[in-house]
């Protein structure tokens, strides 16, 4: 209700703006919301999605120059310019975007901001866009007999936009897809191995990006009917780049903050812009230091700085509530490796590896230290592909599949060092693993967004059962790294059992845990086997591994050295020799005499 | 063919300024994992103080470089302990951190020198040597064999001296060289030292080339970490070839493509580097599961 009324206020306030607003002072505005505009895009593909975008004015400079292009040159009207000019920078976004598929980051970085380059290099020498001159007179936008080359009546035409591109952005920030793109953020590998379509997802980042950026160069080309190289140099892209790290990356109405500030401070210092760059500069030194998160972070850090000196009391897990029982169907094999091989330079880390699991069984997989238990589990989840071999999921082979097409074959997996999302909360991360739609689902953003709505509110009532059943509704809203280890742990079980896999695999569920919560571990894996779910654990717990496994494969040295009940392995002589170390191949003092002579000989 | 030879040797002199300033990048990343943007900046800075000396006292263009050196050593210094809080952490605050130092020292540069820069008279006064018809510019030589005896002697420090090889125990891993009894913070502060040293050797040594203006270290700086990037980031004799390759695909791009060889020069390293994302010594970084 306090929202509803709040955006109501916003409105009007906005709306009546101009009427107190002097000639000189609308058009700083007016620029001001192309800037938040700019800022909004820049936010959702570097502090949501975060793609290292440094093209980002390049992508305002191709909207610009593409209406003065076609309107001037080609003599087409300003909207149908317009709406090119909006392809065209969604195309270049695009384009810009495909470097993100290989390259992250600081790499990233650079060679968006060589394009940038590259874009002015090209619009400062090529006659069609006017070299360093620019071009001037382009028409005025037609709209049904309003003189829009006022800046009074242009700055309603910007108001509608900007609200509908805000509502637009907030919307994706607060649905399915932004959750994906913030989780791809943080850790793209667990994002995958959730099923979220990781390239898929960063060139929708980067079309967001064109997107913005076009819609802000149309009506900058409409606003000042003049384009020039200068606009869109690396001096602007840092004073985007400013309004968004000062607002806060992360938060769309932290950007548009930003960007309206700053905008306004660029405005009231423009006699002394030298010293204003030197203050920009500081400012974001300084905010990067001491408050990363921007304005718009600053409430939750002086909350959390107010919490730390109240304490907190500790949070406590809920009992589990199991799965109901699922008819057991037996036989078919849910897994099938065969013979894989895999090697890292010199190191073969899995030799000729063959097993299969059938159907609702719970295999343990053991052995030493380096055996290549994990290996194997990244080779079943697709994070590595095998040198030879192949990986059968019920029968069908799947052999080198990215993580997230067998994470939409449901295969789901927990991480031995734990990969849960720390800046989204746990309920989030659980809406992470529920929300099983593929990327293509997003072409409902604008066209029925409504349907995004309902989508989104179905998803969270199954998230509220999923946190009653694993026990985590004291704990629901935390950021995970704020829990102890045991109830992290938790959340990862759950988050995998969230994808309704059909096989989960388990990396060391029970390290770091007490006795009571590996008792809780066995009664929950023992409840998701009952419902159905083939598991696959590994585990150093060998007390765990003997109780709770049906079948027991080890692993040493990359080879299988033993396969069978649990009582049957573990007495297994290769077994023990593994674990203990064989005494009658190791070193002693007469063997190590015995070869002296031999070498002196 | 000796147009080609001309493009080449006008190549490798810009080629060898440029594997200065990617060997500058190289080793602040590779001990403290951080990917300096301000580097082009320092080097415009550089370039300001050699020339400035080297213009008001008369004094020997070598007496210039030195200056020029300890001044960019001194703003490193300051660099590194303003962000080391966020050293070894989060790698795309730390990329802003130092693209707003960029703007500050670009932003200072224009209150000190203004904003429209100073053409450099070149030190060395005899004319272009000709070999078999292609004509060798002097400074060229000079700018050559300065870049490798550079590059000498940070080999020589990195390899054969205690304080080079603490360094590069950091550099491999912080916690285990803390362990050893390594002031990571010290070995870190030396390594921006040398970095920016080198940024400022590579500014003077382009100054008598180009113009120098306060935007200079934009682009410089660009090109200096692309060339660090295709050589492979972190690594010193992949800085050395980065450098000479970038250098070369730049005389080549403005050979061929005049004003447009910018836009050639990087549209060329996004595909290169899209296809080879390593570069040529190749930074391996396995992302563990």
């Amino acid at each position: 209700m306090r929202r509803i009324l709040f955006i109501i206020l916003a409105a009007v306030a906005a709306w009546l703006l101009p009427y107190g607003l002097g000639g000189y002072a609308i058009h700083v505005a007016d620029v001001a919301i192309i800037f938040a505009i700019l800022a909004v895009g820049l936010g959702l593909t570097m502090g949501v999605a975060g793609q290292i975008n440094l093209a980002q004015v390049a992508f305002f400079g191709v909207g610009a120059y593409t209406v003065a292009i076609l309107t001037t040159r080609a003599g087409l009207g300003f909207w149908t310019a317009a709406l090119l000019a909006l392809v065209t920078a969604v195309v270049a976004g695009l384009l810009a975007g495909i470097p993100a598929l290989r390259m992250q980051s600081h790499y990233l970085g650079i060679v968006t901001l060589g394009l940038a380059l590259a874009f002015t290099n090209w619009v400062t020498n090529a006659h069609v866009a006017g070299r360093a001159e620019g071009i001037s007179d382009l028409p005025v936008p037609p709209m049904f007999g309003v003189d829009l080359s006022s800046g009074y009546l242009f700055y309603y035409v910007e108001l509608v936009v900007f609200a509908v591109a805000l509502a637009f952005a907030l919307l994706v920030v607060r649905s399915p897809l932004g959750r994906r793109l913030r989780a791809m953020r943080d850790d793209d590998l667990a994002a995958g191995a959730l099923g979220a379509e990781i390239p898929l997802l960063r060139m929708t980042a980067f079309v967001l990006s064109g997107l913005y950026g076009g819609l802000a160069g149309i009506l900058y080309a409409g606003l000042i009917r003049f384009v020039a190289p200068e606009s869109f140099n690396i001096a602007n892209m840092f004073l985007l780049l400013a309004m968004v790290i000062i607002g806060g990356r992360s938060s769309i109405l932290g950007c548009v903050v930003g960007a309206v500030a700053l905008s306004l401070v660029r405005e009231a210092l423009l006699d002394a812009s030298g010293y204003a760059q030197l203050g920009y500069g500081l400012v974001v030194v300084l905010v990067v230091v001491f408050a990363p998160k921007g304005l718009a972070g600053l409430p939750g850090q002086l909350r959390s700085l107010l919490r730390r000196r109240g304490g907190g009391s500790r949070a406590q897990l809920g009992p589990f509530q199991p799965y109901e029982a699922a008819a057991r169907a037996g036989g078919a094999d849910v897994l099938e490796i065969r013979g894989v091989t895999m090697r890292f330079k010199g190191l073969v880390a899995l030799d000729e590896v063959s097993l299969t699991v059938p159907e609702g069984q719970i295999r343990g997989i053991v052995g030493p230290n380096g055996s290549g238990k994990t290996t194997l589990f990244n080779v079943i989840s697709g994070f590595y592909t095998p040198g030879q071999g192949a990986v059968l999921l019920r029968g069908r082979e799947v052999t080198g599949m990215a993580p997230y097409r067998l994470a939409q074959r449901r295969v789901a997996r927990t991480f031995q060092n734990l990969r849960l999302f720390e800046d989204l909360s746990v309920r989030e991360n659980l809406l992470l693993g529920l929300d099983r739609t593929r990327t293509w689902w997003i072409w409902r953003y604008p066209s029925v967004p409504w349907k995004v709505l309902g989508y989104e509110r179905a998803l969270r009532r199954r998230a509220g059962a999923l946190i009653e059943r694993f026990g985590l509704a004291e704990v629901a809203d935390a950021e995970p790294r704020s829990l102890p280890y045991g109830i992290q742990r938790r959340i990862e079980l759950a988050r995998a059992m969230a994808m309704a896999p059909d096989l989960l695999l388990l990396d060391e569920p029970a390290a770091g845990l007490n006795g009571e919560e590996v008792r809780q571990l066995a009664e929950i894996v023992r409840s998701i086997r009952d419902a159905g779910v083939t598991v696959i654990i590994i585990e150093h717990n060998m007390g765990l591994v003997m109780s709770l496994c049906d079948q027991v494969t080890v692993l040493s040295s990359g080879k299988v050295i033993a396969d069978g009940p649990p009582a049957e392995v573990a007495v297994h002589p290769d077994v023990v020799a593994a674990y203990l170390g064989d005494s009658m191949a190791a070193p002693t003092e007469e063997s190590a005499e015995a070869a002296v002579e031999e070498a002196t000989r | 063919m000796q147009v080609l030879l001309q493009t080449l040797i006008g190549g490798v002199t810009f080629g060898a300024v440029y594997a200065l300033v990617a060997m500058g990048f190289s080793i602040v990343y590779r001990t403290m994992g951080l990917v300096n943007f301000a580097h082009g900046s320092v080097v415009m800075i550089g370039a300001y103080a050699a020339s400035t000396f080297y213009l008001a006292t008369r004094l020997p263009f070598a007496v210039a470089i030195v200056v020029a050196i300890a001044v960019t050593a001194l703003i490193g210094l300051v660099i590194e302990r303003f962000l080391r809080p966020l050293e070894n952490k989060d790698f795309t605050l730390m990329l802003i951190g130092t693209i707003g130092f960029g703007a500050v020292l670009e932003a200072g540069a224009v209150l000190v020198w203004g904003a429209t820069g100073h053409a450099v008279p070149s030190p060395v006064a005899t004319g272009p040597i000709d070999v078999a018809g292609i004509r060798i510019p002097t400074y060229s030589l000079l700018v050559i064999a300065v870049a490798a005896a550079a590059t000498g002697l940070l080999a020589l420090f990195l390899q054969r001296t205690k304080r080079g090889a603490a360094m590069q125990a950091v550099a491999m891993d912080h916690q285990a060289a803390t362990a050893c009894g390594i002031h990571v913070g010290r070995s870190n502060a030396m390594a921006f030292a040398i970095g920016a040293g080198l940024a400022a050797l590579a500014g003077s040594l382009i100054g008598p080339m180009l113009y120098v203006n306060p935007t200079m270290g934009g682009t410089l700086g660009i090109k200096g970490f692309a060339a660090a990037m295709l050589g492979g980031f972190g690594s010193m004799p992949g800085a050395i070839v980065g450098g000479l390759a970038f250098g070369l695909l730049d005389a080549f791009a403005a050979g061929n493509f005049q004003e447009y060889s910018e836009l050639v020069t990087f549209l060329v390293f996004a595909v290169i580097v899209m296809i080879r994302p390593t570069g040529i010594f190749g930074e391996a970084t396995v992302n563990r599961a």
